[in-house]
């Protein structure tokens, strides 16, 4: 496989979104803000909107069902970033801080 | 018809947002969610023996999806009722805590009906969502701000949850190259030796393990339990279990003989939920916090009898989560009304009940009794039969480290029952509860002391209802 045909392989938009994957989940393990955790939680979804308008190019019976699919991740993500800002400004109010490190008060 | 729950539903949101939008000081707003809750449940009753199938197959109206709309129906009118006073939640923003709690169980409804990924993607989210919003809307002018913290960590454990949940789906399409869960069934069926598909089962699970709070997606519980408002927990702590035990049971009946694998990693995390959950609630102060991880324990129970793949097995977890959800409100409501301005309950403030308000200690004390699993009420038959039915199915070594578990659990459930009946009130006043909460709380002990006695008839309607399912 040269590399010229790359981009019309399955493979190649599957490790894509798998690496994409990783990297959401240690993100959201790893960052100390909650910011950088929300941008973390949009990668995750985005690698499966990847998967599935990969599998939608080159393998479904149906290449729409995963198209849509892929509109309604998008739509709920962006509500998902609605209410979660929403919260974090509700948060800075309370705690005058993002940081992972300062909203200590429920010892979970 | 078939859809006249989640229309009613839908009516009651609409009516709530108009009274949101009106400025004024929303006096009678719980009498009015009430009503709505109540025609809700009514609603839900009128469609019960409805079947057919909506939205180009991609929901289903049948046995299985009506008894859970009822039961979750039933379940948010018994948290409107024990809520009734809304001691945590600003007036100001009751009309909207009420609008999101019904949409919430709108999703939740509409989610045990899915039969189609993106269907059960929608509603899974429109369920979550409505929740998220809830936890953070606790009064904020007292000395709480742990509600945010709550909020926050919710979200994001959730949002974590969803993405592993859509990574499975995309496999699942990509295996299948359908997103109706009937044809995915038919075509798994033959893949599970690839581990593509084992991977892609387990990951929607995943989903549906932290709506149950489950061992591995179980880290919100605590906290959450803590920062919401009583009322609130009330709500996290019943209604979405119901559906997400619905929704276990849809995916896991997917799986076939070659799925050993995915059953031996369910097997892991009921133990897992079961030690945590118990070992961590021995320790706990907050009354909540201690229900939030009893609950995990009790998830891992659910699981025990899901795992088994047998139709008995599932009637049992569906049996037991009715039962664990009853317990739980009987709890809640002793708790929503000792506190007096929706202040977080410590086990300490539950001492001397019996002389400061006997029904509700008698409510805590059967609750708490269901729930350690002390006959002749309904945790102990549900437990009995969970622990039959995976002896049955030669899960010897699972047995016994549930057993042990049952015994871990009734030394925290019962020394709060000590608190209340053997110490003094320590000059804590008399709680006053209003005629409505005590016949709600004369209800539950019912229903608790009725499903325990007489537990055939329930173990074999839910039979009947996931054998019209499968």
């Amino acid at each position: 496989m040269s590399v010229l045909t790359l981009h019309n392989s399955l493979t190649t938009y599957l490790v894509i979104a798998a690496i994409l994957f990783g990297m959401g989940v240690y993100g959201l393990v790893t960052r100390r803000t909650l910011i950088g955790m929300l941008i973390a939680s949009e990668m995750v979804l985005i690698a499966s909107s990847i998967n599935f308008m990969a599998f939608n190019r080159f393998t479904a019976p149906d290449p729409a069902v995963g198209q849509i699919f892929t509109l309604f991740i998008m739509a709920i993500a962006a509500a998902e970033a609605a209410i979660g800002l929403s919260i974090v400004i509700a948060v800075y109010r309370n705690y005058q801080s993002v940081d992972t490190e300062d909203l200590v008060d429920l010892k979970g | 018809m078939q859809f006249l729950p989640e229309l009613t539903l839908l009516g009651a949101s609409l009516i709530l947002f108009m009274v949101s939008l009106k400025d004024s000081s929303n006096n009678g707003i719980s009498n009015i969610a009430i009503i709505l809750g109540a025609l809700v449940f009514g609603s839900t009753l009128l469609s019960f023996s409805q079947e057919g199938s909506l939205f180009f197959n991609s929901y289903k109206v049948d046995l299985f999806s009506q008894i859970f709309k009822t039961l979750i129906a039933g379940a948010m009118l018994v948290v409107l009722l024990l809520g009734r006073d809304l001691k945590g939640i600003n007036t100001k923003v009751r009309p909207e805590y009420y609008l999101f709690m019904f949409i919430s169980t709108l999703g939740l409804m509409m989610l045990v009906s899915s039969v189609e990924l993106l269907a059960i993607f929608v509603a899974l989210e429109l369920s979550s969502f409505a929740v998220y919003i809830m936890v953070p809307m606790r009064d904020d002018s007292g000395r709480y701000r742990i509600q945010m913290e709550a909020g926050i960590k919710y979200l994001l454990f959730g949002v974590t949850a969803t993405g592993f949940m859509l990574f499975g789906m995309s496999y699942m399409y990509g295996l299948t190259g359908s997103t109706q869960l009937p044809v995915i069934i038919e075509s798994l069926s033959s893949l599970y030796s690839e581990p593509a598909a084992v991977i892609a089962v387990l990951m929607v699970l995943a989903g549906f393990f932290y709506k149950l709070a489950i061992f591995p997606f179980h880290f919100w519980v605590p906290d959450v339990y803590e920062g919401a408002s009583n009322e609130t927990t009330a709500f996290i702590a019943s209604v979405p279990k119901l559906a997400a035990t619905a929704m276990l049971i849809r995916v896991v009946t997917m799986i076939n003989g070659d799925g050993q694998v995915i059953v031996n990693v369910l097997m892991v995390c009921a133990v897992l939920s079961m030690f945590y959950g118990n070992l961590s609630a021995l320790v706990q102060k907050d009354i909540k916090r201690m229900l939030g991880f009893s609950g995990i324990a009790h998830a891992g129970f659910v699981l025990l009898g899901i795992l088994t793949m047998q139709i008995t097995g599932y009637a049992n977890a569906i049996y037991y989560i009715i039962g664990y959800v009853v317990m739980n409100l009987a709890c809640f409501l002793v708790i929503c009304t000792v506190s007096k301005e929706g202040e977080n309950v410590q086990i300490n403030d539950l001492s001397g009940l019996h002389q400061r308000a006997p029904l509700l200690a008698l409510t805590l004390g059967i609750g708490l009794f269901a729930l350690a699993g002390i006959p002749p009420f309904v945790g102990f038959m549900g437990k009995f039969m969970l622990l039959a039915g995976a002896l049955q199915e030669g899960y010897l070594l699972l047995v016994i480290l549930a057993a042990i578990n049952t015994a871990i659990a009734i030394f925290y459930y019962l020394s709060v029952i000590r608190i209340a009946y053997c110490s003094d009130t320590e000059g804590r006043g008399s709680v006053i509860a209003s005629p409505l909460t005590n016949i709600v709380s004369v209800t539950l002990l019912l229903i608790i002391t009725i499903m325990g006695v007489l537990p055939q008839r329930f173990i074999d309607f839910a039979a009947s209802a996931v054998t019209a399912m499968l």
